[in-house]
């Protein structure tokens, strides 16, 4: 990739280097693989405290704004070390400064969070799972169920945009107050199907005509097929309305508490 | 647990689900952007743009340009008054049967109730009650 710094890639000389951090993993040999790079082609390594170790990798402090193969680079540390054992990712970007404040500032005071929440993620993997209606059936149900939308359709679909502008705001209202209905049924159907399946979820905000659902699923390995199986028969049983779209697994990027702690 | 990047697993669906490999950037931005563990970093790299972008696509507002939105893609519609596709009742004996069968009848349940029984009243925030933002089951 195309860094700037004139550092080479073991951080050994020239302008100040900072410390990127991927995440946080349990303190233990071997833990971080030998030979995995991050940003900047840079080593990871990890900096221990107690029974927790940060995962960083020293990067060019003068550097504020990051590039895609910074984000890919980042991913892939993260996924790497969620194959092989727990890991908590730290939000995209962070750097601290040095040794001393990875140690002082980011591990002491968080020991034991770091601690319970790695085992908490221990033998567990993130899936993405996405809904997403087939526009076309679902706005077909919307115009037939109901006789106003139905109306404005036909009234304003054939004139230009300006001649309509107030029943088509109209018309766009109705329609995304009916698929919103529609929505909170069919999520809390899918949720119910699926939650049994998993460990814990956590929603994510999605927009869109077609959108349906958008959630995080941290998934016990020991479960995963059972998940994935499941999963297949469940978007053969709605494919006709909704596509169901499966992403992971990977590192438990929803799983980590969010800024509590910040 | 293992993470790879293309687990294409066949389970006993006919290959309804769709499991890409995130390696595509918009996946990887999508998985990643805004999580993990907020830190009091020295410095913080931003990806400015690709940020902007993605954030952008999520906002839901509830504005004339949104409703414009859901108005043409109405308009786009033609299945049903122009033969384009299948009459709508033939969507719902469809739905019926494969809800008779499969394990998702809240959903077509959910479906056939928006049918028959017409739009009910605004409801800004109505969620199911478990919608809180994030659950972790074994919380202390």
């Amino acid at each position: 990739m195309s860094s700037t710094t004139t550092t080479g890639p073991d951080g050994s000389v020239g302008t100040d280097r900072g410390f990127f951090v991927y995440g946080v993993v349990l303190a233990e040999a071997g833990r971080v693989p030998d030979g995995l790079t991050g940003v900047e082609g840079s080593p990871v390594r990890a900096v221990a405290r107690g029974p927790v170790a940060a995962v960083v990798g020293e990067i060019d402090v003068d550097r504020t704004t990051g590039r895609r193969a910074d984000l890919v680079a980042y991913s892939k540390v993260l996924d790497e070390l969620a194959g092989s054992g727990a890991v908590a990712p730290v939000q995209f970007g962070s750097v601290l400064l040095d040794e001393q404040s990875i140690d002082e500032e980011l591990l002491a005071p968080n020991e034991q969070y770091f601690a319970e929440l790695l085992a908490e993620l221990d033998g567990r993997a993130q899936f993405n799972l996405r809904a997403s209606y087939h526009e076309q059936v679902v706005l077909a149900e919307v115009v037939a169920a109901d006789p106003e939308i139905r109306r404005l359709h036909e009234l304003t679909r054939d004139l230009p945009e300006e001649a309509s502008y107030a029943d088509r705001v109209r018309l766009g209202e109705l329609v995304a107050r009916a698929l919103e209905d529609k929505r909170v049924l069919e999520v809390e159907a899918l949720l119910d199907s699926v939650l049994p399946l998993t460990a814990a979820y956590s929603l994510r905000t999605g927009a869109g005509v077609d959108h349906v659902l958008d959630v995080a699923l941290l998934v016990d390995d020991d479960r995963r097929s059972d998940f994935e199986d499941h999963l297949e028969g469940l978007a053969e049983a709605v494919h006709e309305r909704i596509a169901l779209r499966l992403l992971g697994p990977v590192a438990p990027y929803d799983f980590v508490g969010g800024d509590v702690w910040v | 647990m293992t993470v790879q990047q293309s687990s294409q697993r066949r389970g006993g669906g006919g290959g309804y689900l769709q499991r890409p490999a995130p390696s595509g950037l918009a996946d990887v931005i999508d998985i990643i952007l805004d999580k993990g563990i907020v830190i009091d970093a020295y410095i913080r790299v931003s990806l400015v743009g690709i940020e902007l972008l993605t954030i952008d696509a999520r906002i839901v507002i509830a504005s004339v340009d949104t409703y414009l939105r859901f108005a043409e893609a109405t308009n786009r519609l033609d299945l049903v008054e122009q033969g384009g596709g299948k009459p709508l009742d033939e969507f719902i004996g469809d739905m019926q049967e494969s809800g008779a069968s499969k394990k998702v009848g809240g959903a077509v349940r959910g479906a056939k109730k928006a049918i028959s029984g017409g739009s009910s009243d605004d409801d800004e925030e109505r969620r199911p009650a478990r919608k809180s933002s994030s659950r972790r089951r074994s919380e202390d």
